[in-house]
């Protein structure tokens, strides 16, 4: 156990660390070899930057809309999946299966296909709206969450789906008898026996969320001009284009002390679990 | 459990369905069609479904020119990855153990991959799918090999430190990439690192680790005490007990985790992007059709997208048995 140990710690402890050094330090780079200590100075620049404030609002309201829509979208998937009989299931679950496989930025440009001038639902949008569909700031933030409902529902949809397949089927016909609705059924007995999963999906995904980046990098190609900028991203470019790597490595760890907010009871959970099931 | 009978309700049920797969595949179909369509067919006013369809893209993605006998390349690529295929297939006929037949069928195909550019003059998107494939590779080894003794010593320990382990681990995997990746890219600037196969398969090993522990300790808390205690009863020390008794058994949870660790490597982005400048792997050189003036990015950037799809669809075909598996175990926690 121990080299594992060594190595977890020698390739994820020490980073962290660096990167705290990182950001205590003014570096461009020009001064890599030998960066000029300047204390807390990043992290008062990175509190004044209205930029960062604007990533973080971006990135809160991408997760307030996208984190609901694809865990209920999952949800309600899953459950219509399970009244289908065995044999179609397979083809289903292959078709939805598609968007979780395939590399987050080649799903991203395919989807981003569908957009582009000559595309599927650009020609769509001509059609029934009348004006060729073109990037603004609104366009691009719909997109991104499109994407996101495209890209992130197979995950939960899978897990609640093998969750419902250990549903007691005793249950849901003692509530047959009774004259339970399927909408009752649903909301009495489907939820509350998936509660932990949906715990479980829950914070997985709004970590996930919260660390957005391949898909808006796409998406923006990188313009800022769209506001539609998370927080991984300004710091992406704060690092690689503006050369302010002290003030990106302080982002950086604003942006993990952030998370500390769900990633702790996160873990607090898988802790309880583990130690109960010694 | 009861399923709907009310025939309507049932239409319903499948209409829905229909349109969320529709949804989830649309995106596919229409970039395959597009990438062979020439730019002018595929900015056309309404869209086209019914054309001529033509390999440019891929050969202008690909190749620098075609060489003077295409044919006569295509065939004999065929024959050899054909005959490779087929030798993998019969592994279990050879008097040899299996796992030195596919060892040597991936070796012999990877060298035939490295040879092709002395034959045929290729693009540099073809030197980004080399890439991929050895940072790829580099990274299931390293950090399946790691992850085995971590995954083994923690599934059979029991102590508290044990769970603490296991938990830094899933936070360090939850965290977002630029905290540790900065670091990386400031080491590898001061090693000299920086741009190389290793720094990026040392990225990604640390990135995977929590990840790889995870699954395969959950793998191996499902193999009993006892074997390797009866083999140490025999006579066995635990690191042979490991290796002759334990691997063998282990091979469906290893082939499992390596699928898995693939799929994250191969679709790595931030952390390619930036601790490379030139040896990019696939998913940073397909980055570079997202936009742009020139009308022929469409199309191109279609091709690109399906060439760096199609490699991984083949692997989840042949493996989704273990794909299911890892999924439904509830290992994959990350």
């Amino acid at each position: 156990m121990s080299p594992s140990l060594l190595v977890m710690l020698t390739l994820m402890v020490f980073p962290l660390l660096t990167s705290v050094w990182l950001s205590m330090q003014y570096m461009t780079f020009r001064n890599i070899n030998e960066p000029e200590f300047v204390g807390l100075a990043n992290y008062v620049a990175v509190f004044e930057d209205l930029k960062f404030w604007n990533a973080f609002s971006f990135t809160m309201t991408y997760i307030a809309i996208t984190v609901p829509m694809y865990i209920s979208t999952g949800f309600l998937i899953a459950v219509l999946l399970d009244q289908v009989s065995r044999r179609i299931r397979g083809i289903y679950i292959a078709a939805f299966l598609m968007p979780f496989i395939v590399v987050p930025v080649v799903g991203t440009l395919m989807v981003k296909q569908l957009f582009e001038s000559g595309g599927l639902v650009a020609w769509a949008y001509r059609a029934i709206i009348g004006s060729r569909f073109i990037l603004t700031e609104q366009s691009v933030k719909s997109l991104i969450i499109i994407h996101a409902l495209w890209a992130a529902t197979p995950f939960p949809l899978i897990v609640f789906f093998a969750g419902l397949q250990t549903l007691p089927d005793e249950l849901v016909e003692a509530s047959m008898i009774d004259g339970a609705t399927r909408l009752r059924q649903v909301r009495h007995i489907m939820i509350p026996h998936l509660r932990s999963l949906f715990v479980f999906v829950g914070l997985i995904s709004i970590m996930d969320a919260y660390r957005v980046f391949d898909s808006v990098f796409v998406l923006t190609e990188q313009n800022p001009i769209y506001k539609a900028e998370v927080m991984m991203l300004y710091t992406f470019r704060t690092a690689m284009s503006v050369q302010r790597l002290g003030k990106a490595n302080a982002m950086s760890v604003i942006t993990v002390v952030m998370i500390l907010v769900v990633l702790v009871p996160f873990l607090l959970r898988t802790y309880k679990e583990q130690t109960e099931e010694r | 459990m009861k399923r709907i009978e009310n025939r309507y309700a049932l239409a319903f049920v499948y209409l829905l369905l229909t349109c969320y797969a529709l949804f989830s595949v649309i995106p596919f179909f229409w970039t395959t069609i597009q990438s062979f369509k020439t730019p002018r067919q595929a900015n056309s006013r309404a869209p086209l479904f019914i054309f001529e369809p033509t390999a440019d893209n891929y050969t202008d993605l690909w190749l620098k020119a075609i060489p003077g006998d295409p044919m006569l390349v295509v065939i004999i690529l065929v024959a050899i990855f054909g005959l490779l295929v087929m030798v993998a297939i019969n592994a279990k006929r050879f008097p040899l153990a299996p796992g030195i037949i596919y060892l040597a069928v991936l070796a012999v195909g990877f060298f035939v991959l490295l040879q092709i550019p002395e034959y045929v003059k290729t693009q540099t998107f073809y030197d980004y799918f080399l890439n991929t494939i050895i940072v790829t590779a580099g990274t299931i080894c390293i950090s399946i090999s790691i992850g085995c003794l971590a995954g083994y010593g923690l599934a059979r320990y029991s102590g508290i430190a044990g769970v603490i382990i296991l938990v830094a681990a899933l936070g360090f995997r939850s965290l977002p990439g630029m905290s540790y990746i900065l670091p990386y890219w400031w080491f590898g600037q001061r090693s000299g690192l920086y741009d190389t196969h290793i720094l990026l398969i040392i990225t990604l090993v640390a990135i995977n680790q929590p990840f790889t522990i995870w699954m395969l300790r959950s793998f191996f808390m499902n193999i009993p005490k006892e074997i390797e205690e009866s083999a140490m009863v025999d006579g066995a020390n635990r690191l042979t007990a490991f290796i002759s008794v334990i691997i063998p058994i282990m091979w469906p949870g290893i082939i499992s985790t390596a699928l898995f660790t693939l799929l994250l490597a191969y679709s790595d982005f931030l952390l390619v992007r930036i601790l490379t400048q030139s040896n990019w792997t696939l998913t940073v050189a397909i980055s570079k059709y997202a936009g742009g003036e020139d009308p022929g990015h469409i199309t191109l950037g279609a091709a690109a997208a399906v060439s760096a799809a199609v490699p991984i669809i083949i692997v989840v075909f042949i493996f989704q048995g273990q794909l299911v598996k890892g999924l439904t175990s509830g290992a994959v926690k990350g």
